[in-house]
């Protein structure tokens, strides 16, 4: 790794030759694309019909006013639902911004306590395996069992946080209402949201870690690297992928949250814990207003494809020619 | 259906359903029961499909029942009226809501009075001698409920319209019974009225200071266990609260009803209706059964289950207990019946109504801007 071998190297290496891109029929009939199709045309054919047909469907309610009863006729109203939506829907804004903070902080709290998490456990620590399966536990449970127990856990009469403080003397217990107060709702949820996530982030990192070449980290090491300068340089760079791979998950978990939020508050108090996929759901199927309903789905499958399609780009590039 | 308010209201609907099809052996009745709030939302999705029920159970004010009325949802029943002299068999009052939007939609099944339910025990420690007889004095008793260290009422406020119970009281009580009824109908504006105003100042004094703490955050049945606990002294419940207290409490004599003290002279309450669905390819069997569902052998061994009163106008109360007998003068004093605001309005004013009350409960709203943001939601809406 010194200077002296590397200089003969970068001679050594060719300038970069812009490839000419084939032909679209060549691409296509390239390592047996056309043989795969039948085996990949169920899946196509499943794809087409249960997910771009209702997003299709999706965005065309969204320009009709419509009840939801059969009986009654879809009016087509162009953008006046967005119109709507965006001037005088007295929840939208709130949704919005909540779901907003919640992409934000699911990216940060929650994967850096995977990442730590799963930094500790990759070493032969004693009852490693009993870690891992017990952290990783709440991802594999049910959202709304998970929303029940939170929500328990919060009662101001019972609930443990509530005897935590009688326990510590910090008066009866009764004042501890994390849901009920509209300013604390969301991050209380939310909380919720980082137990049940950060075992599956967890996850992906030990997997990523994995691929962390032991060789490279032993001459770190050897080169007198303290730990921290071997985690940026070296173990980090090498988890890049995964973390990519974990921060896309996080954001679609995070753009979709409905069911903690139906679980532990529907929206409330006041609305103020309301979010985008559960407010979509409660203008369709609770207000029976579907167009209005889809108008906030095609909000959020937008804002869900600014940030996704990035990564769809970054991700398919390499398997391109 | 909705899920029974107790056990034993569970155990005499499916007795009602097994007694019919001993004797009718050629019709099978099959039963799906779900939360108030699941059932709005899977009977409005079902509805005109093929996987709406032949009947339906739902409440028939205009912003429920009178929506699935509205779009076609439900049958008109008057060939059945005739068949079966339904219009001899229900009380004046339980036709009402059932003829309200033309012809005949529905059948009654239970007509429900909500007032307040109290501990005796709780309210002689606090020196309250008396049930309130006016707001003044309901205001009273809590005030002095909580001076005695006793949480005056119990609210769980997840899903919203137990807290509603005490707001449209406080509008029938600050507002009279015609400005009420303008209020709901849009014929009166929320935001120029002063009792709107007072209505939701109250509302804010009486979740700050009376409620149960954490009230919105926890549901009804957590509330209702302090209640039949001894930790809250009322509870603004529906008549089915008889059958939950003798279901739940130790002793049901420690507890008592007194009608809401709004001075209009109206109960609160509301009617359920077993609608038959317009699309109903068994209209016939549909029809007999609720017309057995409704019989006077039927309504008299359920009655106390559902409802204290019956729809069915041969039934009469026999029960002895002091609930029962309280609610007896309750519906017998009634000057008419003002319903739960979810009923009155349209579900995306309710959803917003909901909202503007949690606001001001929990305080983060100014009473006074109350009823200008509701009207202007109201504005903006068609």
């Amino acid at each position: 790794m010194s200077k002296l071998t590397a200089a003969p190297l970068q001679t050594q290496v060719p300038a970069p030759r812009k490839i000419p891109k084939k032909p679209l029929l060549k691409r296509l009939t390239k390592g047996g694309f056309i043989a795969a199709l039948p085996f990949l045309a169920p899946a196509l054919a499943a794809y087409v019909v249960f997910v771009i047909g209702p997003m299709v469907s999706a965005v065309r309610l969204s320009l009709y006013e419509w009840s939801g009863f059969n009986a009654d006729p879809q009016v087509f109203v162009g953008f006046q639902n967005y119109v709507r939506l965006f001037t005088q829907d007295p929840v939208f804004w709130t949704a919005m911004q909540n779901t907003i903070i919640w992409v934000l902080l699911s990216l940060v709290i929650p994967t850096t306590l995977g990442l730590a998490m799963a930094l500790a456990l990759n070493r032969p620590i004693f009852g490693r395996n009993l870690f891992r399966s017990v952290f990783y536990i709440p991802g594999v449970l049910a959202p709304i069992a998970i929303a029940n127990m939170w929500r328990w856990m919060y009662n101001p009469n019972y609930g443990v946080f509530s005897e935590l403080a009688k326990a510590w003397h910090l008066g009866d217990g009764s004042g501890v209402t994390f849901l009920s107060d509209p300013k604390l709702a969301i991050y209380a949820i939310f909380a919720a949201f980082v137990w049940q996530i950060a075992g599956l982030n967890m996850v992906l990192f030990l997997a990523g870690l994995q691929s962390v070449s032991k060789e490279l980290v032993e001459a770190a090491r050897l080169d007198g690297a303290t730990s921290w300068k071997v985690f940026r340089h070296v173990t980090f760079p090498a988890l890049r992928p995964t973390v990519v791979v974990v921060m896309v998950l996080t954001i679609v978990h995070s753009i979709k949250v409905f069911d903690l939020v139906v679980g532990m508050t529907g929206g409330g108090p006041a609305q103020s814990s309301q979010v985008l996929a559960l407010w979509s759901y409660s203008q369709s199927f609770l207000q029976h207003d579907f167009g209005m309903g889809n108008a906030i789905a095609t909000v959020l499958l937008a804002v869900t494809l600014v940030l996704v399609i990035p990564y769809l780009i970054w991700s398919t590039k390499g398997n391109e020619d | 259906m909705i899920n029974p308010s107790s056990p034993s209201a569970a155990a005499a609907q499916e007795k009602v359903i097994t007694d019919f099809q001993a004797a009718n052996p050629d019709i099978t009745i099959k039963k799906t029961n779900r939360a108030v709030d699941a059932h709005k939302d899977a009977l409005r999705t079902s509805i005109g499909t093929a996987a709406a029920p032949d009947i339906y159970d739902f409440w028939a004010g205009p912003g429920l029942g009178g929506e699935l009325v509205k779009n076609g949802a439900s049958a008109d029943l008057s060939a059945q009226y005739t068949e079966y002299k339904w219009p001899e068999r229900f009380t004046e009052a339980a036709l009402g809501p059932v003829t309200q939007y033309g012809g005949y939609h529905g059948v009654p099944w239970k007509l429900n009075g909500e007032a307040m339910y109290y501990n005796k025990a709780l309210f002689e420690q606090a020196g309250i001698t008396e049930v309130p007889k006016t707001m003044d004095e309901l205001n009273d008793a809590a005030a002095k409920l909580k001076d005695a260290g006793i949480t005056p009422i119990e609210f769980g406020g997840t899903v919203n319209w137990h807290v509603m119970r005490l707001l449209d009281t406080f509008l029938e009580g600050y507002c009279g019974s015609d400005t009420f009824d303008k209020l709901v109908t849009r014929q009166a504006n929320w935001g120029q009225e002063e009792c709107v105003t007072k209505s939701f100042t109250n509302l804010q004094k009486w979740s700050k200071d009376y409620f149960n703490s954490g009230f919105i955050g926890i549901n009804n049945d957590e509330a209702s266990s302090l209640f039949f606990n001894g930790k809250a002294a009322m509870a603004l419940e529906g008549d089915w609260f008889n059958a939950q207290i003798k279901d739940k409490a130790t002793k049901a004599e420690d507890y008592g009803v007194f009608p809401l003290p709004t001075g209009t002279g109206r109960m609160y309450g509301f009617e359920q209706a077993m609608y038959i669905t317009k699309d109903s390819k068994h209209a016939d069997a549909a029809a007999k059964f609720l017309d057995f569902m409704m019989s006077t052998p039927v309504q008299k061994e359920t009655l106390g289950k559902f409802s204290t009163q019956s729809v069915n106008k041969e039934v009469k109360p026999t029960g002895t207990d002091e609930l029962t007998k309280s609610w007896e003068g309750i519906f017998a004093d009634a000057k008419g019946l003002y319903m739960n605001n979810d009923q009155n309005l349209t579900q995306s004013q309710t959803t917003e109504y909901w909202r503007i009350q949690n606001l001001v409960a929990t305080g983060s709203l100014d009473p006074a801007k109350a009823g200008a943001e509701f009207q202007k939601f109201l504005d903006s809406s068609k």
